[in-house]
């Protein structure tokens, strides 16, 4: 491999590894908010009205 | 069948996300002009798609909410979930959209960035849609479903534009790859399978995480009503 084919493939590998790193933050960023609603109707549930 | 589906169309995503990897790194050739640094496209592409997809879908749902919002007021806050999701599912994958790019372009033409009206219309859409969700975050009160709503109307507005900015000027980032004239597109039919494996994909991921965010944000919306009720009784 030369040097410039070397330099294309950590580029294409940077782009690739930057979109799973901002889906799947994205996607933890839901989970814990989904959570945090979920534990809120579980402290309500429980409170005498 | 709810069940089946909910566990299935996952399992589906991931296998559409392994053979778009597969397609665009393994099957698809190298471009002529500009090597392997070209495979970059299979990510860029389907992202700003479906990121335009999903300001759609907000779209819709903010027009929902401002013609449902005095009749039917539980459907105007199904539209007003839909908007949000539909705007902050969009800016994910505008985010992605803005960030591959300049690591494309930056092997492509030397430069991360240039204002050229592509990348610039492309911009002023995240930050359209940026400040949409900052609206919904930290403003308060009745009205703010409504602002919001007007805001993510114009902010759609900005889609066709971004859409036509490289048909309409002719600009430094890429011909079109699909509706454009003659000489533009691709030309290997290897190349455009790569791409329509990774649009697929990317588009039900997207759908997936859509559906989450909209059934946070229901959740939400409950317990808000749920809350406001309360004080009300309280008060009384």
């Amino acid at each position: 491999m030369d040097q410039r084919n070397i330099l294309d493939h950590q580029f294409v590998v940077a782009a690739y590894t930057v979109t799973w790193v901002i889906q799947l933050g994205y996607l933890a960023f839901l989970g814990l908010k989904w959570r945090r609603e979920k534990t809120i109707a579980e402290r309500k549930s429980r409170q005498p009205r | 069948m709810k069940k089946i589906l909910l566990t299935l169309f996952p399992i589906v995503t991931i296998l559409l996300m392994v053979q778009g990897y597969h397609q665009a790194i393994y099957v698809a050739p190298d471009d002529a002009m500009q090597g392997y640094v070209f495979r970059i496209i299979y990510y860029h592409v389907p992202s700003a798609s479906v990121a335009f997809f999903f300001f759609a879908i907000s779209l819709i749902g903010s027009i929902g909410y401002l013609a449902y919002r005095r009749s039917h007021p539980h459907r105007a806050q199904i539209s007003d979930a839909w908007a949000l999701a539909g705007a902050e599912v969009g800016v994910v994958f505008c985010t992605v959209v803005l960030t591959t790019g300049p690591l494309w372009g930056r092997r492509a033409w030397g430069i991360w960035w240039t204002w050229d009206a592509r990348l610039t219309t492309t911009l002023v859409l995240w930050l359209i849609y940026v400040s949409y969700l900052l609206l919904r975050r930290f403003a308060a009160g009745p009205q703010m479903q409504t602002l919001a709503a007007v805001l993510g109307i114009f902010g759609a507005l900005d889609v066709p534009i971004v859409y036509m900015s490289n048909r309409w000027w002719r600009t430094q980032h890429p011909a079109p790859v699909f509706g454009g004239d003659q000489d533009s597109g691709m030309k290997d039919p290897t190349m455009v399978h790569a791409l329509l494996w990774n649009m697929l994909a990317w588009f039900c991921w997207g759908m997936l995480v859509l559906f989450l965010r909209y059934q946070v944000e229901r959740r939400h919306q409950q317990y808000a009503a749920l809350e406001a009720q309360e004080a009300l009784e309280a008060n009384v």
